[in-house]
């Protein structure tokens, strides 16, 4: 069963609620698969996973297998892993390089670029397969912006840019920390929970459970010398030592802080991040160097990609839900090309400790999320979870729910079709001259 | 990797495999304090992402790469009551088996050797898998670790979720 309305959004008293049965029921999840999965514009991967021709990468995306790739004339494509004839995936490796893939169950072989080019037995065909069936499918539409490769299997769908709108601003920042462009490393954190996808989506922009979620993490912090997020004195950018929450239009989101410094850094670390900022101060200009460098920021992009940019890390996330309180995710590292290998390493272990399903941290936030669905069993008696933190400040914090708030208005605008206002408008933490011009 | 050495002679697998046993008991009983002075000072501690089994986790995205500095915080941190995914602790028992030695020096012992970790937490039940590779030092009465390394024979973290205590 399912209720019928989702959110409470009620500006009179600056109250937010979300219906628990969101989280819990399987019709809202069919729902989310038909109104969300199959007409937003889904992550796949970035460019750098494929850099040669004929790579390729088999991702689940949506729902769907696809086969992420390059072709032999390097053309990028997202291909449906599934054969024509009798539904097969055509390649089972996790990634690879290869020119053709060959269904092992009847042996129709595709070219890389999708044509059906061999049919054992195509003479006992009266009209030849190739001719019929022509090649495997790809979704409705494929874009690409700075290097992250997006599908969306409505064809009606406004494209991706139009999708993105400001909030790319935060793609942006991340590509351009390095002039020769962002790669993303080599390994991949695959790993599930046992809770609706949702609870992910708030937990990834949420700032306000850092300091007891996270509590141990941010004691080894101060043990070791490093300021924790939020506790810094400076404004930057017009973004208060405290952080503020940013929402943007189609549900995507963004808190950004000052950033801290850089815990356990050597004077090359540092050196070769004070190289990468000057460089973008000569390219784009001292506003939205410092914006990039100088502020850290974990955003939203409706529904599911997220991408945490701090100056000692740089996470990109993604996941999609496997049944109601049920949850896979996939995480990557991206390191600025053309640094050092000392600079990587660093990266990589600062960035380990917190993140990722053996950090330091990520744990602790999986059994918070994990023990929330536990919780909804109860959503009889108890039935809405609140979101209201600071709901009418004119500058909601970094701690504050504005993201969750924006996140969840487009979450049920997609469900229900019940348009709320938004709270105040978006923030661009950097004159946008400097990128426009 | 090396290749498995002619003649490893009995006695040193044995001490081999008695420190061994002896480290699974001290994880599974939760004497973290004293898992950590197994360790050399320049130590590290590893674990590979499951899509990379043989990659150096210093340089890729892997799911742990600990020198000592961190492996400390990472026993501090789970013997407090606030590292929620470990509290009240895990339940874990592990069989080590399987132990090879690869090579053998004055210095260093190569040694590789399956795991299986049962684990049960919060009316859940799982495993983990894989395989170990150790740098053991030689001391007086026994050995230090210079590197231990879990590669999981799991294509992904699932249905375990995530790793909170240590394997
Ligand atoms: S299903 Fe692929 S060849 Fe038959
Ligand atoms: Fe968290």
């Amino acid at each position: 069963m399912t209720a019928e309305q989702f959110i409470i959004d009620d500006r009179e008293n600056n109250l937010f609620r979300v219906n628990r049965e969101a989280f819990t029921s399987e019709e809202v999840l069919q729902r989310e698969r038909k109104e969300i999965f199959d007409k937003t514009w889904l992550y796949v991967g970035h460019e750098s996973e494929i850099p040669g021709k004929n790579d390729f990468q088999t991702r689940d995306v949506g729902g769907r297998p696809v086969i992420f790739n390059r072709d032999r004339h390097g053309d990028v494509r997202v291909l449906l892993n599934t054969c024509l004839h009798r539904g097969s995936s055509v390649c089972r490796h996790s990634s690879g390089n290869a020119k053709i893939f060959t269904c092992f169950y009847h042996g129709w072989a595709y070219r890389n670029s999708g044509e059906l080019v061999n049919v054992p037995g195509n003479e006992d065909y009266k009209s030849e397969p190739a001719a019929v069936y022509k090649g495997l499918q790809s979704p409705a539409q494929v874009d690409s912006y700075r290097g992250l490769y997006f599908v969306n299997f409505d064809p009606d769908a406004p494209d991706l840019l139009t999708f993105l709108g400001e909030a790319r601003y935060f793609i942006d920042l991340a590509a351009d920390q390095s002039p020769e462009g962002v790669a993303i490393l080599e390994g991949t954190h695959k790993y599930s929970l046992k809770a609706n996808w949702k609870l992910l989506v708030e937990n990834s922009i949420d700032g306000y459970h850092a300091k007891s979620v996270h509590h141990t993490y941010f004691e080894m912090m101060m043990e070791l010398g490093a300021t924790p997020p939020m506790l810094g004195k400076e404004t930057v950018n017009g973004v208060a030592p405290a952080g503020m929450g940013t929402e943007f239009p189609n549900g995507h989101a963004t808190l950004m802080y000052p950033a801290n410094g850089l815990p356990l850094a050597t004077d090359s670390v540092k050196q070769t991040l004070a190289n990468l900022r000057a460089q973008a101060e000569q390219t784009f200009g001292e506003n939205y160097a410092t914006a990039m460098f100088g502020l850290a920021r974990n955003s939203v992009f409706f529904p599911s990609l997220i991408l945490i940019d701090l100056s000692f890390g740089l996470t990109l996330r993604t996941f999609y839900p496997v049944s109601p309180s049920e949850t896979l995710v996939t995480g990557w590292q991206i390191i600025p090309k053309g640094v050092d290998e000392e600079f990587v390493k660093y990266r990589i272990n600062n960035a380990l400790t917190f993140w990722g399903p053996a950090g330091l941290a990520t744990p602790d936030d999986v059994e918070a999320l994990e023990q929330a669905q536990k919780g909804f069993g109860a959503r009889g008696e108890v039935g809405w979870s609140d979101v209201s933190k600071g709901m009418g400040k004119p500058v909601p914090a970094a701690n504050d729910e504005l993201q969750m708030r924006s996140w969840w208005r487009e979450w049920n605008r997609r469900i229900t079709g019940q348009q709320l206002p938004t709270e105040g408008t978006s923030f661009v933490p950097f004159d946008k001259q400097d990128v426009d011009a | 990797m090396t290749s498995v050495s002619e003649t490893p002679t009995i006695t040193t697998r044995n001490a081999v495999e008695e420190f061994l046993f002896h480290e699974a008991g001290l994880i599974d009983e939760w004497r973290l304090e004293e898992w950590l002075d197994l360790f050399t000072l320049d130590c590290t501690y590893e674990v590979p992402a499951t899509d990379r089994p043989h990659a150096d986790p210093g340089l890729t995205w892997s799911l742990i790469h600990d020198g000592r500095t961190m492996l400390e915080q990472r026993v501090i941190r789970l013997k407090k009551p606030e590292a929620h995914a470990e509290f009240p602790h895990s339940q874990t028992s592990r069989i080590v088996g399987n132990v090879r030695i690869l090579a053998e020096t004055d210095e260093m012992i190569a040694v590789t050797a399956n795991f299986i970790i049962n684990r049960a937490k919060s009316g859940k039940f799982d495993t983990y898998v894989g395989r170990y590779d150790y740098e053991l030092i030689p001391g007086n009465s026994s050995f230090l670790i210079r590197r231990k390394r879990a590669v999981l024979a799991h294509d992904m973290l699932d249905p375990q979720g995530k790793i909170s205590f240590i394997i």
